[in-house]
């Protein structure tokens, strides 16, 4: 009996094992080796079979004790996740639930201008947001403030440290991921009885009172899988910062997480130092680990998944 | 019995001695069409491969050409074109059944992106054939084995080799061997505004001479940028930004400091030279002269509108600016932006070498070197790569000879204002015949050639452009290069930061110094390929 569960339970779990053992364990494993060797300039047949052993992490770790800009990194990384991430979550479930008592023509609008920063292509949506705070007269928000009167002079905005690059690089960010959190609450939501709706309706409860006491309690799950799925993004995410660094619009002290330092240090001009880039996308990929594993703590949801008690004791 | 098993054992060995002779002489002759001596006549050269190549059933060789930079230096992978048209016929008039097909000609804008493009994809075996791009690159490629050492190839060829200028062949080595053929050079002038400084009864004669001796310097520069300042123009200097591009470190040079030892084979970071740029910048801002946020302007809108309006004085620029004034629409004092005509660039700059940073001192300018480079897996892409590889690899350096031909390289540095880099090519920029056929593209190119340049042609080729190359050749007599380590991209970068924090008031030139000696100690892998030397000076004064 019990060999025939497991051949079950293997044949319906080989598709996904083979899947996360090809994409992802295969990657991390291989990731790990580059970060012992002196691998760089993407030359495989000289550099991957060197073995440097610990020399890249130590590299690495004298880098975060004397280069300033390490420091910054981590804690633009650690400023930027949570914010963004606060925005995405709360801001896809506010979007979700506004949306949700308005007619359905409109909500339609409404969500397929949310889901404009997603569909636009990257280099176009930055280059939008490149011109709007430009920091000079030629950049829009300063040019409508100056036209306004509100200011005199331009503020270069993304250059004011740590505040303003921290601002634009969340802005633009925040944006795109809104529309994540809004698609899977608004599906969410739609699954939910509406009997349930409509008798607290009749009963007088206000949309406050809805949302609260029955909506947002029924969307634990989802709550759950886009904090956890947008954590680990937010903690991976580079291009929009590469091009706002790279065009100078925000300063590249202030606009540099630990991704986007492993994406130039593996793959920036000169030389391309593989093998620090990987020991630094280990260090990443712990953090990411660390932090999925008490975002499902503290969502209790090992609570979620307890099979139900039953009726009877 | 005993003498005929005798007489028969003889006769074997000698069939044996015989058969393994004629074998013998048949591997030699497929020796002999697999590889190719080169002689150093073009012709017979092209000939004897051409030849070898048909004798093993090769009648076509395809090769790609990538290549990266201004618009109008597209001559880089088209001068490839030319070269193989030009193979070609030489073998069509001498009977000889192949033909050279440029499969790609891939052209992109940052010479970085090309750069990076590259070394991504040359261990794949998926990279072009040919690759022109700057000489800064070239020791990590050659150290890699990503591109060909031609210096046997180019013994052949030494009364070639011995036309191009001598420092740019030095640029194009790494470790003693040679590994390219300079494509292009250039020099960074400081253009002066003819119209300001009238408004201001700054006298420009002579203005060149006086600051090749050195009597022009850069409390000069800051003395008449003020008087701009007073005048009503928005600023007194603009200049270029990025660390890609490494025009300020002009600076470290005119102050006689230096960027690399030679001896311990080490970067250098010359702390009086480098204080003294960082002073000298901080100044110009706290005097209101440069913008403090001029390392994010945007080049379109900013940069280059400012200076070809006259909204400054001084402009540490290219020569390549010259055309790119009068392609690009950035002129829009009138209403639309418009370029500029070559007799408005000719009224309203003046040009000079970048002044010596206080008396006593040289002038200095800076120049970026294109190379062209051979991939070292050049023809993969063709049948029997294995075994005619040498074949290929001697085609493809003989390509980059003709590329090189004068005609081709006067084409591209009159429609691009880049400085030629062979001493026949500056001939023939001052023929003025030449000129003319050029202007009409009455000249013996590919068709596709002059198609892709025929519009750049139009509006770059004039006497007056022509002139400008020739009066500003003389400064590669001057010309200083960035070192070629592959350390230097990382040492420009923390070059490039500190610039920026001190010109925005985040830091003294002091705390620039010292942020970039703290970031160079940070990196243990960088700290032991440069050399700090020297001190902070005390008491020095600017201007």
């Amino acid at each position: 009996m019990k060999g025939e569960k497991l051949r079950n339970l293997s044949f319906f779990l080989s598709p996904m094992i083979i899947m996360v053992g090809l994409f992802y364990l295969i990657p991390l494993i291989f990731t790990i080796y580059i970060s012992f060797t002196k691998m760089r300039n993407w030359n495989i047949e000289r550099y991957l079979t060197e073995v440097v052993g610990l020399y890249n992490y130590q590299r690495l770790f004298h880098m975060f004790q004397h280069d300033p800009l390490m420091r910054t990194v981590l804690l633009t990384t650690v400023v930027f996740v949570g914010i963004t991430l606060i925005i995405n979550v709360f801001g896809g479930l506010l979007l979700a639930l506004g949306t949700f008592f308005v007619n359905e023509s409109s909500a339609s609008t409404i969500r397929l201008l949310w889901l404009l920063p997603r569909m636009s292509p990257i280099a176009v949506y930055s280059l939008v947001w490149y011109y709007f705070f430009h920091g000079s007269d030629i950049g829009t928000l300063n040019s409508i403030l100056m036209k306004l009167g509100v200011l005199s002079q331009p503020i270069p905005w993304g250059q004011i440290v740590p505040w303003g690059a921290w601002s634009v690089i969340i802005f633009v960010n925040g944006l795109v991921g809104v529309s994540f959190g809004m698609i899977v609450f608004t599906s969410a939501l739609n699954q939910i009885p509406k009997e349930l709706v409509i008798a607290a309706r009749v009963d007088g409860a206000s949309a406050w009172q809805i949302s609260r006491r029955i909506l947002i309690p029924m969307m634990k799950w989802h709550f759950l899988y886009v904090l956890t799925w947008q954590f680990l993004s937010l903690l991976t995410t580079y291009p929009h910062l590469f091009l706002l660094v790279q065009w100078d619009l925000v300063s590249r002290d202030y606009g540099t997480t630990l991704a986007l330092y492993v994406y130039n240090t593996a793959f920036g001009r000169g030389e391309q130092d593989q093998g620090l880039a990987a020991a630094a996308a280990v260090l990443l990929s712990i953090i990411g680990i660390l932090g999925g594993f008490v975002t499902l703590k503290v969502l209790q949801f090992e609570k979620m998944i307890h099979e139900p008690r039953g009726d009877i004791e | 019995m005993k003498g005929k098993v005798g007489v028969l054992l003889a006769m074997v060995v000698l069939f044996g001695v015989i058969a393994s002779g004629c074998i013998g002489s048949q591997e030699t002759s497929e020796t002999k069409t697999t590889s190719a001596e080169l002689t150093g006549d073009f012709v017979k050269d092209v000939l004897a491969i051409g030849k070898a190549l048909e004798s093993n059933g090769v009648n076509e060789v395809k090769f790609s050409a990538w290549g990266s930079g201004d618009p109008n230096s597209v001559m880089r992978v088209y001068g490839i074109v030319e070269a193989a048209r030009r193979i070609n016929k030489v073998w069509e008039e001498n009977g000889v059944n192949v033909k050279i097909t440029i499969t790609d000609t891939h052209y992109v804008a940052s010479f970085q992106d090309a750069y990076q493009e590259y070394l991504s994809k040359q261990p794949l075996g998926q990279a072009g054939d040919f690759f022109v791009n700057s000489y800064a690159f070239l020791p990590t490629l050659a150290d890699e084995g990503y591109i060909l050492d031609i210096t046997e190839y180019a013994n052949a060829y030494k009364n070639v080799i011995d036309d191009f200028y001598s420092s740019l062949i030095e640029a194009s080595k790494f470790k003693g061997k040679l590994y390219g053929l300079p494509q292009d050079t250039e020099a960074r002038p400081l253009y002066i505004r003819k119209d300001v400084a009238a408004k201001i009864g700054f006298n420009l004669e002579g203005i060149e001479e006086k600051v090749k001796n050195g009597e022009f310097t850069w409390g000069d520069v800051s003395y008449w940028a003020k008087k701009a300042k007073e005048s009503g123009v928005e600023w007194g200097l603009i200049h270029r930004k990025g660390s890609a591009h490494p025009d300020l470190i002009q600076f470290i040079f005119a102050f006689g400091g230096k960027l690399y030892d030679e001896d311990s084979g080490k970067l250098v970071v010359d702390v009086p030279a480098i204080y003294k740029w960082l002073y000298v910048e901080w100044k110009f801002v706290q005097d209101g002269l440069l913008p403090k946020d001029i390392m994010s302007w945007d080049w379109a809108k900013q940069i280059h509108p400012a200076i070809v309006e006259g909204r400054t004085l001084f402009d540490i620029g290219g020569t390549w600016y010259w055309t790119e004034w009068q392609t690009k629409e950035y002129y829009g004092k009138e209403g639309t932006p418009r370029p500029l005509k070559p007799e408005e660039v000719q009224a309203w700059f003046a040009y000079t070498l970048f002044p010596a940073g206080e008396k006593g001192l040289k002038p200095v300018t800076l120049s970026q070197p294109f190379i062209w480079m051979i991939n070292s897996k050049a023809g993969q892409q063709n049948p029997k790569y294995d075994e005619l590889e040498d074949l290929y690899h001697k085609l493809a350096f003989l390509m980059v000879i003709k590329a090189s031909d004068p005609d081709i390289n006067a084409i591209h540095s009159v429609i691009s204002a880049h400085l030629p880099v062979r001493k026949e090519a500056a001939k023939l920029i001052s023929d003025e015949k030449w000129l003319n056929d050029l202007k009409n593209l009455n000249l013996d190119l590919d068709p596709q050639v002059k198609t892709n340049i025929k519009d750049i042609v139009a509006t770059t080729v004039h006497p007056i452009n022509a002139k400008f190359l020739a009066d500003v050749s003389y400064m590669l007599e001057y010309t200083k290069l960035a070192p070629a380590h592959p350390k230097y991209p990382a040492l420009a970068d923390i070059f490039k930061e500190a610039v920026d924090k001190v010109l925005r008031g985040e830091m003294t030139p002091e705390e620039g110094v010292n942020y970039i000696i703290q970031k160079v100690n940070a990196d243990p892998e960088l700290a032991q390929n440069v050399e700090i030397v020297g001190e902070i000076p005390k008491d020095w004064k600017f201007p």
